[in-house]
C-alpha cells in the first residue's frame, strides 16, 4: 500500500514537471500528462479502495523520512490513508480527469492553456497531500498549495481587473485561514509536546504534563482548525469569497469551488474529529456554524441573479448542512453528501452557460408571471427586509472589511505617517543592537530579555503594517518584508530556547528570495517601467518570464513550503511558549501581513489591466 | 452653461451600444453611432473617445507586412491613390519606420477620476457591485427563486416602496434613504449634490454610464424595445443613472463621514465636450493607410480572380438541371454550394436572403410568444402559427432552480449527483442532443403543421394578420425568383434551403443562426416559401405575371445546420412517387457535398484529423454541435469578407474560402436595375451589420467584443458577464472572432456602373454606406468586362495588379493549407487560403 499512496503523490508531480517543458501551442503534451498521471492516479486508489476493503478498511499510517528533527518537534513526511481521505481522492481523481478532458477542448487556443493546466495539476498535488497527509505539517503544506493555486486560477484572467481584484481579495482570507492553520500546528505541539500523527490522535488526552488550563486548550485547539475550515468552505461570516471566485474558466470554477477546494474544510473537521469530537458544546459551536450558513447563504441564494453566484451559495449551504453532519458525528452521511453535492454542482457550473438557451426556451410555452408582491402586514415587511438583505449579500463584504481590513489600514496608516526614512532610521540602531546582543546574551539583564522577543517582533509589524499602505515603491515594500522578517527572525532569537541554526534555516530562503526580488523589481526599474504599488500595472504582459520568477520569490518569502523558510518557521513557532500569548499574537499578526503584503505587491506589479493600453485590454468593471 | 438633459439622454441613447437580450441577439455595427461620419474618421473618433482599439497597431501591421499579408505593391498603391505619386517615398518611410508613440487617452471617464484622490478609493469598486445586483436582479428573467419586487413600477418607484416596507434598506446613508423617499427627487437634485456645477453635469453623467456600457446599454434597449423581455419591466435610463447616483452618494458619505463637497467645487476641472471634433494627425493617416493596404492586399487578389475570369468567354452550357437550390447569402454556405456544383454540376445553387422575402412573426404551437423571422428592420406584418406538433421539449433536471432552494437542493443533490457524475461522463464520451443544447431543428417541429394560408384576412394577432392571403404570397415568390434570376426552366425539385445552427453550452447561438432571420433558424421561412411557391392558385397569378412554373416543379424546404453539417427536410408528404425518386437521388449528391464541406470546415478546427475517413470527420464535426465542452461548434462569420451579388457561373471556379455573402441576381433579366435596387436594399445592413460586429470585434476583442466566453456568467438569462461583479459583455466571443481577418466588406456588383450608380443615388441610406466607406464597392460590367472600383461618390476603373493564382486540385489545396498556431492576428490569417481559381470553363 505504501507504494500506491507514494504513487498517489509523485505521479502529479511527474505530470506537472513534464507538462512543463512545453510550451504554450503544445497543446497534446500538455493535456496528455494531465491525463496520463490522473490515469496513474485512478487506478492507484482503486487499487488502494480493493487493499483497503480487504484488510478490513483500517487505517494506514506511512512513516517516511523526517525533515527536521529536534528536541520536541519535527517533521516528518508521514502519510495516513483512511476511508474518509480515499472516498475524497476517489472523487477528486474522477472530478479532475472529468475537468482535464474537458478542458482539452474547452481551453483549446487559449492564451493560458499551459498555465491553466499546470495550475491545475499543481492544485492536484495539493489535494493529494492534504488528502493523504498523516500529521498537520504535512497537510498544511497541501493545504497552502491549494491556497496558491486558488490565487493564481481566480486571476487566470490576470490582464482584467476584477478577476486579480477578486483574487487577492479571496487570498487575503485563505491567509486568515493558514495562519489559523499554524496557531493550531503550535498550539498541538505545546499540549502535546511533540509531532502528532493522525494514526494516533487520540482526543486531549495525553497532554504534556504542565498544561494548566485544560479547558481552554479544549476549546482553542479544534477552533484553529475550525476557522480554518469555515474560511476554505466559505462558511458564514466568510461566504461572500465563493462567489467572487467565480472569475477563472469555467471548468476551473466547477473544479474548484463547485466541489474539490470548497468542501475541503468538511474534510478537515473529519480530519481533525479526535480534537473535539468529545467536547458536546463545541460540536454545538460546529452545528451552530453551519446552521447559520444554511440559513444565511439560502437566503442569499434566493435572490441571485446570475447562474454561477446562485450555484455558489446553494453549495455553500449544503457545506452549512455537512458541517451540521460532521458535528453530529455523522461523517459518512457527510462523505456521501460531499460527493453527492460535489458532483452535482460541478455539472451544474459545466453547463451552466446552458441555461440561457434552455430557461430562455421554457419560459417561451410556460411563462407566467410571478403573483405581485404585497406590503401589508409584518410577513411581507420581513419578507422585503430578508429581499434586500439578501441582496447586499448580508453585509458580509463591508462587515469583513470593518473588522478586519480596515483596522489594518488604519494601523498601517499610523505608522505610515513615520515616514519610511524616519523609520529605518529609529529601527536600525535597535536591530544592530539586537543582533548583537543575540550572540552576546549574556550581557544583556534578565529583566529587559524577557521582553525582547515581544518587543522585536513589535517593531517588526510596524514595518509590515507600513508596507502594507505603501504606495509609491515596490522595492520599498518590498525591503519592509524583508526587515521585518529578521525583526521576526530577531526576536525568535531571543527566545528562550535559542537555536541559531534554526533561524538559519528560517533566514536561508528568505534571503534569497529577497535578493531574487530586489533584481527584478530593480531590473524593471532599470527598464523604465513603473514599479510604484498605487496601481495594478499588469506588467506580466510584457514580462511574463520575470512575473513567474517573481512569483518564486514571493512565496519563498512569504514562507510557502517552496523553500526550508517554511520549517524554520514551523520550527521557531514551535518555540513561543504558552505563556507567550503577546509574542503569538504579535507574531500571527506579522504572517497574516506578510502574506497579504507579498500577494500585494505581486498583483499590484505583475497583474491587472496592462496599462500601457496599445493593445486592446478590458474595461475596468468587465 | 446651463444642463440640457434631453441632449445628455439623447446623447446616451445615441452612442450607447444597443444589443438587446442575448436570446434576440442581432449582428449589427457596434459604431452606428457614427455611421454618419466617414469610416476612418469615424473609427479614430470612437478611439479618442472611447479608448476602443479601431484598428491594429503599427507593430501589428507591420509584421503583417514582413510576413508577406500585406505586400509593398499594395502600400505604395495606396500611398498613391491617397497621398500622390510623389509622395509615396516620404509616407512609405512613414509606414514602415515612422515613430508614433502610443497615448491612451479616452476622454470619456476623465471628469470622474477626480474622486479618486478625494476618496482615496475606487467608487466604481464601492458602487457597482451593489448597483450590478440591483439591476441585474430587476431585469432578471428567471434566474433568481424571488423575483425583484414591483417590477412593474419602475425601478426607483420599486426600490421606494421596498424601502417603505422593510426593515432593512439597500443605503447605509440615513440622508440617502431621505433623498429617495423626497417627493421632490429629481437628477438635477442629486447631480447637485454629487457634481455640484451644471456645465459638468453632462459629462459626469456619460463617464459614469460609459464605465459600465453593457448594462446601461441594455437597459437603453429594453427601454425602447420592452418586447425583448418575455417577462417585461419597466425601465428607463434616467432611473438607473438616478440609482447610481444615490449610490454614489451613499459610498461618499461612508468614505468621508466628515462631510463633503461636490466634484465640481473643484474649479481646476473643466468642462469639455466629448464629441467634439477630433482632431487627428499624421499616426491616423498612417494607420488608415496600412489598413486599406491591408484590405486591397486582399482585395485585389479576390478582383484579380474575377477580372480573369471575365475575360475568359465563358459561356453558360447547355445542360438537363439536375436540382436547384436556393441557399441563404450567408458566406457559410458559400463552400457547401461549391460543393453541390462538383458534385453533381447539373445542379444550379442560388443565393437570397435567408428569409426568402418571408417577413414573418412565428407562433410555435404552445408558444405564448411570437419570434421575428425576418431582418431586424422589418416589422411583419404576418404571423405564421404552428397549429399540430408531434413532439414536446425535454427538460433537463439539472437546471431546475429549485435544486437551489435547501431541503430540494439536499435530497436532489443525493438522489442527482450520482447521476451527474455519470452524465459527465457520458456527455465526454458520447455527446449527445440533449434538450438544454441549441438544437437547430427543434426550433420548429420538424413534423408541425403550419397556418400558412390565410383564411380571414381580419383576424389580426400580435398586430399581424394571421397568414398570407394568395395574392400576397405570389408577390413573395415573385419577389424572390425575380430577385436571384430563376424565372425559366425550372428543376423538378426546388430546394429551398434555410439554415440554423446547433451549439451545446452557448448563450450566443443566436449569433450562429440566420442574420436575415434576426438569429434564428429559417426553417419556418423556407416551409412558408416552399408552401406558396406550391400553391396552385400562387403559380396561376405567376403564370400571368410571365413566370410559368412547371406541374412537374416541386419546392421543398429544407434547412441545413452550420454547425453539425445536416440539412433536415420538410413536408415530404405532399410528394409525388416521382419526386420521391429523383429526391432521393439528390440525396446522394447533397450528402456527398455535406461530407466535403464538412472536411474542408474540419481543417479550421486544429481539433479534427483531416486525414481520417470522411464519414469520420463528418461525425467528429456533428459531434462538436452537441458537445458542452466544445465553445467552437463552428466559426461563424469569421473571415467573411465579400459579398458577391450577380449570376453564379461568372464566379464559378473562383475559390473564396467561404468568405463570401452570395446574392444570385441576373443582370440579363434586368437592364435598368429594377430588380437591383430591390436586391441590394437589404444586403449592407444585413451583410455590413456582421462584417463590421466581427471588424470590432477582432480589432478590440475586449471593449467592442465580449472577450473570451469561457469566464462567462449568465446574467438575469439576459447576456452574459465575467464574474459576480462584472459588467454585461455585449459583441462577440473571441472563440468567434479568431480566425477572422478585420477587413471591410466589399460589394461586387455585376451590372453597368452607370446603372448602379443610379440606384445608389435612388437610394441614399444605402449610398451612405458605400459613400461614408463603411463597405467598398467594385462592380463588375458584364458590357466590357472590365471592374469599376466606387470612390469619391463615382466609380473608376480598377485594375488588378495581382496575379491570379492557378489549381489544378483545389481540394488539395485546402487541405495541404496549414493551421494556424495561435489565434493572434499574424498566425490567424496565415491560415486563410489565398483566392485561387482552379476551375476554367
Amino acid at each position: 500500500m505504501e507504494i500506491l499512496i507514494y504513487t498517489l503523490l509523485t505521479a502529479p508531480v511527474v505530470a506537472l514537471l513534464i507538462g512543463f517543458c512545453f510550451s504554450n501551442h503544445r497543446e497534446n503534451p500538455i493535456y496528455g500528462s494531465a491525463i496520463l498521471g490522473v490515469a496513474v492516479n485512478m487506478l492507484a486508489a482503486i487499487a488502494l479502495l480493493v487493499m483497503w476493503l480487504r484488510g478490513g478498511m483500517a487505517s494506514v499510517l506511512v512513516k517516511g523520512p523526517v525533515l527536521y528533527h529536534a528536541k520536541e518537534s519535527e517533521f516528518a513526511l508521514t502519510f495516513f490513508l483512511d476511508g474518509y481521505g480515499l472516498a475524497y481522492i476517489l472523487l477528486s481523481t474522477f472530478l479532475t480527469g472529468i475537468i482535464v478532458v474537458f478542458s482539452r477542448t474547452y481551453i483549446h487556443r487559449e492564451k493560458g492553456f499551459k498555465r491553466f493546466f499546470n495550475i491545475l495539476k499543481f492544485f492536484y498535488c495539493g489535494l493529494m497531500v492534504v488528502l493523504l497527509a498523516g500529521n498537520l505539517e504535512v497537510l498544511f503544506v497541501g493545504w497552502e498549495i491549494i491556497g496558491v493555486t486558488s490565487f493564481f486560477l481566480i486571476s487566470f484572467y490576470r490582464e482584467r481587473y476584477l478577476p486579480v481584484k477578486n483574487a487577492v481579495k479571496v487570498v487575503s482570507l485563505y491567509r486568515v485561514a493558514d495562519v489559523s492553520m499554524l496557531l493550531g500546528i503550535w498550539v498541538c505541539h505545546h499540549y502535546f509536546g511533540r509531532s502528532i500523527n493522525f494514526a494516533e490522535m487520540n482526543g486531549l488526552n495525553d497532554a504534556q504534563p504542565h498544561i494548566m488550563a485544560h479547558g481552554f486548550y479544549e476549546f482553542f485547539i479544534p477552533a484553529t482548525f475550525l476557522l480554518a475550515a469555515m474560511v476554505k468552505s466559505a462558511q458564514v461570516p466568510f461566504s461572500y469569497w465563493l462567489p467572487r471566485a467565480m472569475e477563472g474558466p469555467t471548468t476551473s470554477s466547477a473544479i474548484f469551488y463547485g466541489s474539490l477546494s470548497v468542501h475541503i474544510g468538511v474534510f478537515l473537521l473529519i480530519r481533525t474529529s479526535p480534537l473535539w469530537e468529545d467536547n458536546v458544546v463545541f460540536c454545538v459551536l460546529i452545528g451552530l456554524v453551519g446552521l447559520s450558513t444554511c440559513i444565511v447563504a439560502t437566503l442569499i441564494g434566493r435572490v441571485q441573479s446570475t447562474i454561477k453566484t446562485q450555484i455558489a451559495y446553494s453549495s455553500v449551504a449544503q457545506i452549512g448542512l455537512m458541517f451540521i453532519e460532521v458535528a453530529m458525528g455523522l461523517y459518512w452521511v457527510a462523505i456521501a453528501h460531499f460527493i453527492c453535492n460535489a458532483l452535482l454542482r460541478s455539472h451544474q457550473l459545466l453547463v451552466s452557460p446552458s441555461v440561457l438557451n434552455y430557461q430562455i426556451h421554457n419560459q417561451f410555452f410556460h411563462f407566467s408571471k410571478p403573483a405581485a408582491q404585497e406590503t401589508e402586514g409584518l410577513i411581507n415587511k420581513l419578507k422585503l427586509s430578508i429581499y434586500t438583505l439578501g441582496i447586499k449579500e448580508f453585509n458580509l463584504d463591508r462587515f469583513m472589511f470593518r473588522f478586519l481590513w480596515r483596522p489594518l489600514k488604519k494601523a498601517g496608516a499610523f505608522f505610515g505617517k513615520l515616514g519610511t526614512q524616519n523609520t529605518y532610521i529609529l529601527a536600525l540602531p535597535p536591530f544592530l543592537m539586537g543582533a548583537w546582543a543575540a550572540y552576546h546574551k549574556e550581557v544583556v539583564p534578565e529583566s529587559l530579555l524577557r521582553y525582547l522577543p515581544e518587543a522585536f517582533a513589535f517593531f517588526g509589524l510596524i514595518f509590515i503594517l507600513q508596507a502594507f499602505v505603501e504606495r509609491r515603491s515596490a522595492l520599498n515594500a518590498w525591503a519592509l518584508i524583508v526587515v521585518n522578517q529578521l525583526y521576526q527572525a530577531l526576536a525568535f532569537s531571543f527566545n528562550e530556547e535559542f537555536d541559531m541554526s534554526q533561524v538559519y534555516l528560517y533566514l536561508s530562503g528568505i534571503v534569497v528570495s529577497a535578493v531574487i526580488g530586489i533584481w527584478i523589481i530593480n531590473r524593471m526599474r532599470n527598464n523604465g517601467e513603473d514599479v510604484s504599488l498605487a496601481k495594478f500595472h499588469g506588467h506580466s504582459f510584457e514580462y511574463p518570464r520575470l512575473a513567474f520568477l517573481f512569483v518564486f520569490a514571493c512565496l519563498g518569502l512569504a514562507g510557502f513550503p517552496v523553500t526550508p523558510t517554511f520549517i524554520g518557521e514551523d520550527l521557531m513557532l514551535g518555540h513561543i511558549h504558552e505563556n507567550q500569548f503577546p509574542l503569538l499574537i504579535l507574531i500571527v499578526l506579522n504572517l497574516i501581513m506578510d502574506g497579504l503584503v507579498i500577494f500585494r505587491i505581486y498583483s499590484r506589479l505583475f497583474l491587472g489591466p496592462h496599462e500601457k493600453g496599445y493593445h486592446e485590454t478590458a474595461y475596468r468593471s468587465s | 452653461m446651463s444642463f440640457d438633459k434631453d441632449r445628455l439622454f439623447d446623447r446616451l441613447k445615441h452612442y450607447l451600444p444597443t444589443q438587446a437580450a442575448l436570446k434576440d441577439f442581432v449582428h449589427h455595427n457596434p459604431l452606428h453611432a457614427m455611421q454618419d461620419q466617414e469610416f476612418f474618421k469615424a473609427i479614430f473618433s470612437a478611439s479618442r473617445i472611447f479608448g476602443i482599439k479601431a484598428t491594429f497597431s503599427f507593430n501589428e501591421y507591420r509584421k503583417l507586412h514582413e510576413a508577406g499579408r500585406i505586400k509593398v505593391d499594395f502600400v505604395e498603391r495606396v500611398i498613391r491613390e491617397e497621398k500622390g505619386a510623389d509622395a509615396v517615398k516620404e509616407w512609405k518611410e512613414k509606414m514602415l519606420n515612422g515613430n508614433y508613440p502610443h497615448t491612451y487617452e479616452p476622454r470619456i471617464g476623465s471628469l470622474r477620476e477626480a474622486w479618486k484622490p478625494r476618496l482615496k478609493c475606487s467608487l466604481d469598486d464601492r458602487v457597482q457591485p451593489l448597483l450590478f445586483r440591483i439591476i441585474c436582479s430587476y431585469l432578471d428573467q428567471g434566474i433568481s427563486l424571488w423575483h425583484f419586487p414591483f417590477e412593474d413600477r419602475g425601478l426607483i418607484e420599486a426600490i421606494r416602496t421596498i424601502e417603505k416596507n422593510s426593515f432593512s434598506s439597500f443605503f447605509t446613508s440615513k440622508r440617502v434613504r431621505d433623498l429617495l423617499m423626497d417627493d421632490g427627487l429629481s437628477l438635477e437634485a442629486l447631480l447637485k449634490i454629487v457634481v455640484g456645477r451644471e456645465e459638468l453635469y453632462e459629462q459626469y453623467v456619460l463617464d459614469q454610464q460609459f464605465t459600465h456600457k453593457g448594462w446601461s446599454g441594455i437597459i437603453n434597449a429594453i427601454e425602447d424595445q420592452p418586447g425583448t423581455l418575455f417577462y417585461e419591466k419597466k425601465i428607463e435610463l434616467r432611473d438607473f443613472v438616478m440609482l447610481e447616483l444615490l449610490l454614489e452618494i451613499d459610498a461618499i458619505d461612508q468614505e468621508l463621514p466628515g462631510g463633503w463637497k461636490p466634484l465640481g467645487e473643484d474649479q481646476a476641472l473643466k468642462s469639455e465636450d466629448y464629441f467634439a471634433e477630433v482632431p487627428t494627425g499624421e499616426m491616423e493617416e498612417v494607420l488608415k493607410l496600412w489598413q486599406l493596404a491591408f484590405e486591397w492586399d486582399y482585395y485585389d487578389r479576390v478582383l484579380a480572380g474575377v477580372g480573369y475570369l471575365n475575360k475568359q468567354k465563358r459561356r453558360q452550357i447547355e445542360k438537363e438541371t439536375s436540382f436547384q437550390a436556393i441557399f441563404c447569402v450567408d458566406d457559410r454556405e458559400c463552400s457547401l454550394r461549391r460543393h453541390l456544383e462538383s458534385v453533381d454540376p447539373n445542379c444550379d445553387t442560388y443565393g437570397a436572403p435567408g428569409f426568402f422575402g418571408v417577413a414573418i412573426y412565428f407562433q410555435p404551437f404552445g408558444g405564448q410568444f411570437v419570434e421575428k423571422n425576418c431582418p431586424v428592420p422589418v416589422t411583419p406584418k404576418h404571423l405564421i402559427k404552428e397549429v399540430e406538433t408531434t413532439h414536446s421539449h425535454g427538460s433537463v433536471p439539472f437546471h431546475d432552480k429549485k435544486l437551489h432552494t435547501f431541503f430540494r437542493g439536499f435530497f436532489s443533490s443525493l438522489s442527482l449527483g450520482l447521476m451527474s457524475g455519470a452524465r459527465m461522463v457520458l456527455d465526454l464520451l458520447r455527446p449527445s442532443m440533449r434538450a438544454d443544447i441549441a438544437d437547430a431543428f427543434a426550433h420548429m417541429d420538424v413534423n408541425g403543421k403550419l397556418l400558412i394560408e390565410c383564411e380571414d384576412p381580419s383576424l389580426v394577432e400580435h398586430d399581424a394578420q394571421v397568414g398570407y392571403t394568395v395574392p400576397e404570397m405570389a408577390d413573395v415568390v415573385e419577389g424572390i425568383l425575380r430577385g436571384i434570376g430563376l424565372i425559366t426552366d425550372f428543376a423538378d425539385i426546388v430546394y429551398i434551403m434555410a439554415h440554423g445552427s446547433s451549439s451545446a453550452n452557448n448563450p450566443h447561438h443566436g449569433a450562429h443562426d440566420c442574420g436575415a432571420c434576426s438569429g434564428r433558424p429559417g426553417a419556418p421561412n423556407a416551409r412558408v416559401f416552399a408552401f406558396m411557391a406550391n400553391h396552385p392558385e400562387v403559380r396561376n397569378i405567376l403564370k400571368n405575371k410571365g413566370i410559368e412554373i412547371p406541374q412537374t416543379t416541386h419546392f421543398l424546404a429544407a434547412m441545413h445546420d452550420t454547425a453539425s453539417d445536416e440539412i433536415g427536410y420538410y413536408d415530404r408528404s405532399a410528394f409525388s412517387a416521382v419526386h420521391k425518386e429523383k429526391h432521393e437521388e439528390n440525396l446522394a449528391v447533397i450528402e456527398e457535398a455535406l461530407d466535403l464541406n464538412a472536411k474542408e470546415r474540419a481543417r479550421r478546427f486544429a481539433s479534427i484529423n483531416t486525414n481520417q475517413d470522411i464519414k469520420k470527420i463528418r461525425q467528429a464535426i456533428k459531434k462538436r454541435s452537441h458537445s458542452y465542452f466544445e465553445p467552437r461548434p463552428e466559426l461563424g462569420h469569421g473571415t467573411n469578407a465579400l459579398c458577391f451579388v450577380g449570376t453564379r457561373h461568372r464566379i464559378k471556379g473562383l475559390f473564396l474560402d467561404r468568405r463570401a455573402f452570395l446574392q444570385s441576381y441576373d443582370y440579363r433579366q434586368d437592364p435598368d436595375g429594377e430588380v437591383l435596387a430591390k436586391v441590394l436594399a437589404p444586403l449592407p445592413i444585413v451583410c455590413g451589420g456582421i462584417n463590421l460586429e466581427y471588424y470590432f470585434s477582432r480589432m478590440d476583442i475586449e471593449k467592442m467584443g465580449a472577450g473570451t466566453k469561457l469566464p462567462h456568467n449568465v446574467v438575469g438569462l439576459i447576456g452574459v458577464a465575467n464574474s459576480s461583479d462584472g459588467d454585461l459583455r455585449p459583441g462577440l466571443p473571441l472563440q468567434m472572432i479568431e480566425n477572422h481577418d478585420p477587413v471591410r466588406l466589399l460589394m461586387l456588383v455585376e451590372h453597368s456602373p452607370e446603372v448602379v450608380l443610379r440606384i445608389l443615388n435612388d437610394s441614399p441610406a444605402n449610398r451612405e454606406w458605400f459613400v461614408k466607406g463603411w463597405l467598398h464597392l467594385v462592380v463588375s460590367s458584364p458590357e466590357d468586362g472590365e471592374l469599376y472600383s466606387f470612390r469619391d461618390g463615382e466609380f473608376h476603373k480598377y485594375e488588378p495588379i495581382a496575379e491570379v493564382s492557378k489549381v489544378e486540385d483545389i481540394k488539395k489545396a485546402i487541405h495541404s493549407h496549414p493551421e494556424m498556431k495561435s489565434n493572434y492576428i499574424l498566425d490567424a490569417t496565415k491560415e486563410n487560403i489565398p483566392v485561387h481559381v482552379y476551375e476554367e470553363a
